[in-house]
């Protein structure tokens, strides 16, 4: 059953559909980069579970979730970027193409941008497999709501996610229990809806409780919470239980390659950048403070961004700058330091006076140190000796002194110096 | 090899789950089975559900808020 894979180019392939990869893809597509966006189910990821998002900048009367992100959607199909539902399987990330494996197809990038996002928790307690897939658990009151209207629900965790949407179960179910870990009176919640919730009167409380066990033949018919002070068990009679207890990173793909937080979150600047040149992360699958539908925009536009740039300096490193048919003189320098710009004139009349015998660039790290970090230089301003595509000297001082230079440049084509003094 | 197809056009969850999980009963490996949806809540349950058991998913997108859930049988 081995068939070929069929092996596509792209020069940006996002892992992940959430508000994270489709802002990500929307900064890439409208950079021209022909970009692929890889979802393993719906586009949309965990905002689609959201019933309503209050605090979304722009999108004021509580939307769906799934509004927002279909909008970006959208957004991203009118900048040209491509959608492909499926899981992926496998990636490769050393060397210069990243390769990124699905079930039928082989995708090779110049860039990747990992926006996996996370999933929901699960409580772990006894039986739980039993009844997840439309068994009577459920990690998404805006699915199920309807299929629970008359009935008696209950509502795991007390965070934002738990309170909220048990609120809006409320208006199909007849009774909301929620089960909190805490004493009375407190929750995890913001106190707009902390307030809203006790106030409701469809809604009760089981404070200091978690979940023992769930029972059931085919269907869940009973959750047994304990009472984490008085040991006592509580069952409790329903055939929907809603979990809303925080939620695990997509990273397992990426064990042994990226470096994560002890939480299997990954690692990265705050340019979005892992530990792989030209491999970008972002959105709630990053080891970061605040997960929320803004925040995932924001890590999305750096990534796009940056993965651009990171397309066109590779391009500029590799075809101009380590240009293997002249020796090469490189100036880098910092547009904004006065010294610097005034050694270009020094390095214009060397360029003359060679006559078209060396190739003579330029390079301003005013906005980005990336082509310097290529070229391994550390401090600004420098000048770096190429010969066949290869560094042979970078030189730090003396290059401002004017005079100094010209000689200079012609003696370090002779040798060769890694770091000369 | 097989190729079974579900209309599930029009029908919330859990229906189009319940009506997948019926039908794989009744396949043998390598078989192809397609779920047409058109609930965004069977995308997030069906293709879960299908790669949990070990299945091959590939979704495609057929119209705006209209899908075509591809599940090869792998065990």
């Amino acid at each position: 059953m081995t068939r070929e894979k069929k092996v596509e180019n792209y020069d940006v392939v996002v892992i992940g559909g959430g508000p994270a990869g489709l802002t990500a893809a929307i900064y890439a597509g409208r950079a021209r980069l022909s970009t692929l966006l890889i979802e393993k189910a719906l586009i949309g990821g965990l905002a689609t579970y959201t019933n309503t998002i209050e605090n979304y900048s722009g999108f004021p009367n509580g939307p769906k979730g799934e509004y927002i992100t279909n909008e970006m959607k959208k957004q991203a199909e009118e900048m040209g970027v491509k959608f492909k539902l499926t899981a992926v399987k496998s990636v490769d990330f050393e060397g210069t193409n990243k390769v990124v494996e699905t079930f039928r197809n082989k995708y090779i990038a110049k860039t990747v941008i990992i926006a996996t996002g996370g999933r929901p928790r699960t409580t772990g307690a006894q039986n739980e497999d039993k009844f997840l897939f439309d068994k009577g658990i459920s990690f998404c009151a805006t699915c199920d709501a309807a299929a629970n209207t008359g009935k008696h629900v209950l509502v795991i965790g007390s965070g934002d996610a738990a309170i909220e949407e048990g609120m809006f179960l409320t208006k199909f179910a007849d009774k909301v229990s929620v089960s909190v870990i805490h004493d009375e009176g407190k929750m995890d919640c913001n106190e707009i809806a902390k307030e809203a919730a006790l106030a409701n009167p469809k809604m009760d409380f089981y404070w200091n409780t978690v979940v023992d066990n769930f029972e059931g033949e085919d269907m869940l018919e009973r959750v047994n919470l304990k009472n984490l002070k008085t040991k006592e068990i509580i069952p409790v009679v329903t055939d929907s239980c809603f979990e809303f207890i925080g939620y695990l990173p997509n990273t397992e793909i990426f064990e042994g390659l990226l470096k994560m937080s002890g939480n299997k979150y990954v690692i990265t600047n705050e340019r979005m950048e892992t530990n792989y040149p030209g491999v970008f992360a972002c959105g709630d699958v990053r080891d970061k403070w605040l997960k929320q539908v803004s925040t995932a925009v924001g890590d999305g536009a750096i990534a796009g961004f940056a993965a651009e740039k990171y397309i066109a300096e590779t391009e500029q490193f590799e075809e101009v700058l380590m240009q293997t048919k002249k020796p090469g003189l490189i100036f880098v320098y910092n547009a904004i330091d006065p010294d610097s710009r005034k050694f270009l004139s020094t390095i214009d009349a060397y360029e003359k006076s060679k006559a078209g015998t060396i190739a003579v660039n330029r390079v301003d790290v005013y906005k980005s140190t990336g082509l310097a970090d290529r070229l391994g230089v550390t401090n600004y301003p420098a000048v770096v000796i190429t010969n066949e595509g290869q560094v042979s000297s970078i030189v730090y001082e003396g290059i401002c002194e004017e005079g100094f230079c010209i000689e200079t440049f012609d003696e370090l084509f002779k040798t060769s110096c890694k770091v000369c003094k | 090899m097989k190729e079974v197809v579900i209309d599930s056009l029009g029908e919330a969850c859990p229906i189009p789950l319940v009506k997948a999980q019926n039908a794989m009963k009744e396949m043998e490996i390598g078989d192809v089975l397609i779920v047409q949806i058109d609930h965004s809540c069977a995308m997030k349950n069906l293709p879960e559900w299908a790669r949990k058991e070990g299945h091959n998913v590939e979704i495609e997108e057929v119209d705006d808020a209209e899908w075509e859930v591809i599940i090869e049988k792998a065990k």
